[in-house]
């Protein structure tokens, strides 16, 4: 799996990480949601938690370590749905009634 | 007249079923101590027990050395070991002819690395310090029954052979902070149980939350189908150093008698702990059909019923733990117990305790003791 040691695959990969962080902000205005620092640095933390879940998962499996790439997908697994749903919550809260989800307005 | 209720009949068919097994286990279970012994001294032509101890003959009728039985507890039951002791003193070698260890801990200590450095030393110059691995496994137990069942057998043909007594280490009452805990989490668990509202909710988080980490994360100690297929077994665990499962399970007991709802479940079970934090953090609580809720009923009751059916007649406690708890509290399990940990965790987000409620053994358990309980009553005052 050559194309994992490219600089093309790091660099797709960071444009979709931006985008990832672009659309929760695109996200969180159209729900008409506050996002204050601490939200996004917790927003951040979890994306490196799914990251690093992704990327235990792979490398477990490309060296062979098929026991390990299952056994850790499923715990880090669990803790990323977990924290996820945790998360979604956390960014909920304090949203504004009746805020965002406008798909037209005359 | 009292009638018993269908679910009463059907447990107590179970239960003449399970003695049936358990009774064919141990008849049909003896353990074998010749082909270990054999292993150890290859050239062995004739084995007699004297005074407890093995004595073994090679060609020619010459002796060529002794082999000990020892036994102590691991974490299904007993575990037996044979050492094989040569003329000269020496470890000619060790076997382990059985054990009830569950197979993910079992095969950790059953490194055979010490095995191999014991094997040659002097038998009164062992080292017993086995305790290094355990700190590396985790399986404390386990590695604890191999040096204990090490250390009875070599004394025993210390004592036949070279006339030397080898005392054996005292074994004093363990009390500690788990054993408080457990002592603590019941109390707070009546307490809690008399109170109503907000203080009663506050008192099970705080039960919960100390089981979830003294029981759960730091002594993996949870009641376990294991342990409790073994006590039913009767293999009972030596009080001194088992004192935390007899007090769980005794609380378990009294409490479902005398409150009519096991407090174990509601204060201090660390599974059941760790799936209201996340049925918190999700917040969801998605009502399950009825239907359903006996299906799972009814398939868990099976499940209990076919893991205590095949741990009695093999005589195995360990074959009866299908739980995922050694997976989130020590990350050991097989993988059929990590795909299960990861459905319940990621479950209980939607659903409040799925373990709990559609595949925990203690359920099962609570209500076999319940409905002997509501029939002994109504025999009593149908008999009055």
């Amino acid at each position: 799996m050559q194309i994992f040691n490219s600089g093309l695959f790091w660099f797709i990969e960071g444009i979709l990480f931006v985008f990832v962080v672009l659309g929760m902000g695109a996200w969180a205005r159209d729900r008409g949601l506050r996002v204050p620092v601490w939200k996004w640095g917790l927003f951040m933390i979890w994306l490196l938690l799914a990251g690093f879940t992704i990327a235990f998962v792979g490398t477990s499996f490309g060296e062979g370590e098929s026991v390990a790439g299952t056994r850790g997908g499923l715990l880090f697994g669990a803790i990323t749905i977990i924290a996820g749903v945790g998360l979604w919550r956390v960014l909920l809260a304090g949203a504004e009634p009746g805020g965002g989800d406008v798909v037209s307005e005359a | 007249m009292n009638r018993p209720s269908g679910r009463f009949l059907r447990f107590f068919v179970a239960s003449v079923i399970l003695a049936g097994a358990l009774a064919y286990g141990w008849t049909h279970n003896a353990p074998d101590f010749v082909t270990p012994i054999r292993t150890i001294f290859p050239e062995s032509q004739r084995i007699e027990v004297r005074q407890g101890v093995h004595h073994v003959w090679g060609s020619g009728g010459t002796l060529i050395g002794w082999a000990g039985v020892g036994t102590a507890d691991g974490y299904g039951g007993p575990m037996l070991l044979v050492v094989g002791i040569d003329t000269l003193g020496l470890v000619a070698g060790v076997q382990v002819v059985e054990q009830r260890e569950t197979p993910v801990f079992w095969r950790m200590v059953r490194s055979p690395d010490y095995i191999r450095e014991i094997t040659g030393a002097q038998y009164n110059a062992i080292d017993y310090d086995y305790e290094s691995v355990v700190a590396v496994t985790g399986a404390t137990l386990s590695a604890d029954a191999i040096v204990e069942s090490l250390r009875v057998s070599v004394a025993e043909v210390a004592g036949v052979a070279f006339d030397v007594r080898l005392p054996l280490p005292p074994r004093p009452l363990e009390f500690g902070i788990l054993e408080l805990s457990i002592l603590a989490l019941f109390s707070i668990g009546i307490i809690g149980h008399r109170l109503r509202g907000p203080i009663r909710r506050r008192l099970r988080w705080a039960g919960q939350i100390v089981g979830l980490l003294v029981l759960g994360f730091w002594e993996n100690s949870p009641i376990t189908m294991a342990k409790l297929a073994g006590i039913l077994s009767g293999f009972l665990p030596d009080p001194r150093t088992a004192l935390a499962i007899y007090l769980l399970i005794a609380g378990f007991l009294l409490t479902s008698i005398f409150f009519g709802r096991n407090l174990y479940c509601l204060y201090a079970c660390p599974f059941g702990a760790a799936q209201r934090l996340i049925g918190a953090i999700g917040g969801f609580k998605l009502k399950v059909p009825l239907w359903a809720v006996r299906f799972m009923e009814g398939t868990r009751n099976l499940v209990v019923f076919v893991a205590l059916f095949l741990a009695f007649l093999t005589l195995q406690p360990a074959l009866a733990s299908y739980e995922p708890f050694a997976a989130l509290f020590a990350l050991h399990g097989s993988t059929v117990q990590w795909f299960l940990l990861f459905i319940v965790l990621t479950v209980s987000l939607l659903i409040q305790t799925p373990w709990c409620n559609f595949f925990c053994p203690m359920r099962t358990i609570e209500l076999v003791v319940l409905d002997a309980k509501r029939w002994v009553k109504g025999k009593k005052g149908g008999d009055r």
